[in-house]
């Protein structure tokens, strides 16, 4: 079992999902209560991970984020080594490549709050900012684990962004996935089937805990 | 209260559909009754006085530091939250993810002292019979129990935080006669202890009788006339007698 490789696909993704989450929320909610041509440019940006490759996206970031390009340069002066083939690089690739599985719940979860609660909530004198963290998010919080849950899971089953952008350094950025196609390239199924396994129950256990949440509020909520 | 202080002043004019709102008026005392005919502007005049309908035109400016809420001229229009004023609504919704006392303390939620505030919430749901349902959850309530609750929200937060306006839309709507009556006389009573004034909506005319109050009847976006309830609805009320005699 490929311990170093679990390790790091946990920190991986439990990082990213950390990150996204906090990025997300005020996305989302910028883009369920925005309209016009900046929202939909930002839909259209959001979603694009969903439709490229993750090779090309792995394959722009390694030269964005390498020593050959300005921005590289600027990170590896500040940060004494270039961001590609390193554990913070594959967090920067995994928080861009999972970006929609995180914004997408989240923007349906808002648009789907009756704007009522909204105005009630305003109504009795609350800030915007009160109404989002007492009324808003809770009214959400399906969403949100859903949210957190597929972030995390597409984290975990990244394979083409992880190997362009990390190279496949065990220890530093070898995850799981990469390590079963070491595997399989050696022919040792064995190994390759126990670290299979390891990914199936992960994503397994992580679908669950959305489907057997008994769905949101119940009826009748509503006055 | 003093019965010469102004708690609001409003011009509003608003096109909505076929109805051209276009109303002035002055509010002066404790309680104003906003009387008419559905469909003759009376919700959107408090959703615009509420902040939640910008009007096409107007001057709203309220409480004893004249805050100008609305002027179109100058472009001034001060976002709901930042108004002396609550609303209960009619599409008012109770929060359903808390409880019946949570909801009520969520609208005293500007007072920073926590034990104030909940003798603030006991009082109020002492007031309007909701104690026994404090730590129910809405969904469990009967649609008037809710109603209730809904006033009470709004009540607890007109008190909260300085001098506010109450805004109600037909806050017994849909509610026991019986128990309207008893509520809206306690309901009176303890907001003019807070000395907080109230404008409310009907177009009941038992309501606006039983307050006692001044009236503003208002018929297709116009007012019609202000006053006292026994002048303004003398008209209304000698129908409704007429009708009981005859009925």
């Amino acid at each position: 079992m490929d311990f170093a490789a679990l390790w790091l696909t946990l920190r991986l993704a439990v990082g990213t999902t950390a990150i996204l989450l906090v990025v997300a929320l005020p996305l989302a909610w910028w883009i369920a209560s925005g309209r016009g041509a900046a929202r939909a440019l930002v839909q259209a940006v959001v979603a694009l991970p969903l439709v490229l490759p993750p090779t090309v996206l792995g394959f722009y970031l390694l030269v964005a984020l390498g020593p050959l390009s300005a921005p590289g340069r600027l990170l590896v002066r500040v940060l004494g080594h270039p961001l590609a083939f390193s554990f913070a690089g594959l967090l920067v690739g995994s928080v861009i490549y999972s970006l929609p599985f995180a914004v997408q719940p989240l923007v349906s979860g808002f648009a789907a709050v009756d704007g009522d609660y909204v105005e009630a909530s305003a109504g009795l004198g609350a800030s915007p900012w009160r109404t989002f963290w007492s009324v808003v998010l809770p009214l959400t919080r399906g969403s949100l684990l859903t949210s957190a849950v597929l972030t995390f899971t597409h984290t975990v089953g990244e394979f083409g962004v992880v190997l362009m952008l990390g190279g496949n350094i065990p220890g530093a950025t070898q995850t799981l996935s990469i390590a079963l196609y070491d595997r399989v390239q050696e022919f040792n199924y064995a190994a390759a089937n126990r670290t299979a396994l390891v990914l199936v129950a992960v994503s397994l256990a992580a679908l669950l805990l959305i489907y057997s949440r008994r769905g949101g509020l119940r009826r009748g909520d509503l006055v | 209260m003093s019965e010469n202080a102004t708690h609001l002043r409003a011009k509003i004019r608003h096109r909505l559909g076929a109805l051209v709102l276009d109303v002035g008026f002055e509010l002066t005392q404790p309680w104003t009754v906003l009387f008419g005919p559905s469909g003759s502007g009376k919700t959107t005049v408090l959703r615009a006085i509420g902040g939640f309908v910008r009007p096409d035109a107007g001057r709203i400016v309220a409480g004893l530091n004249q805050m100008t809420l609305v002027d179109t001229d100058a472009r001034v229009f001060v976002p709901p939250h930042e108004r002396p004023v609550r609303t209960a609504g009619q599409a008012a919704r109770l929060f359903p993810h808390m409880t019946i006392r949570r909801n009520v303390s969520f609208g005293a939620g500007g007072d920073s002292d926590p034990e104030k505030r909940r003798r603030l919430v006991d009082e109020v749901l002492e007031l309007f019979c909701l104690r026994p349902l404090a730590e129910r959850m809405p969904h469990d309530l009967s649609g008037g129990e809710r109603q209730k609750v809904l006033v009470a929200r709004a009540a607890a937060s007109a008190v909260t935080e300085g001098k506010n306006l109450l805004l109600l839309d037909e806050p017994f709507n849909g509610l026991d006669l019986r128990v309207r009556d008893e509520l809206l006389e306690e309901l009176h009573q303890w907001l003019s202890r807070w000395k907080t004034p109230v404008l409310s909506v009907t177009h009941d005319v038992g309501e606006a009788f039983l307050l006692g109050a001044e009236v503003i009847k208002i018929a297709e976006g116009r007012v019609v006339r202000q006053g006292p309830v026994a002048t303004v609805l003398a008209d209304e009320r000698a129908r409704l007698m007429e009708q009981l005699a005859h009925g």
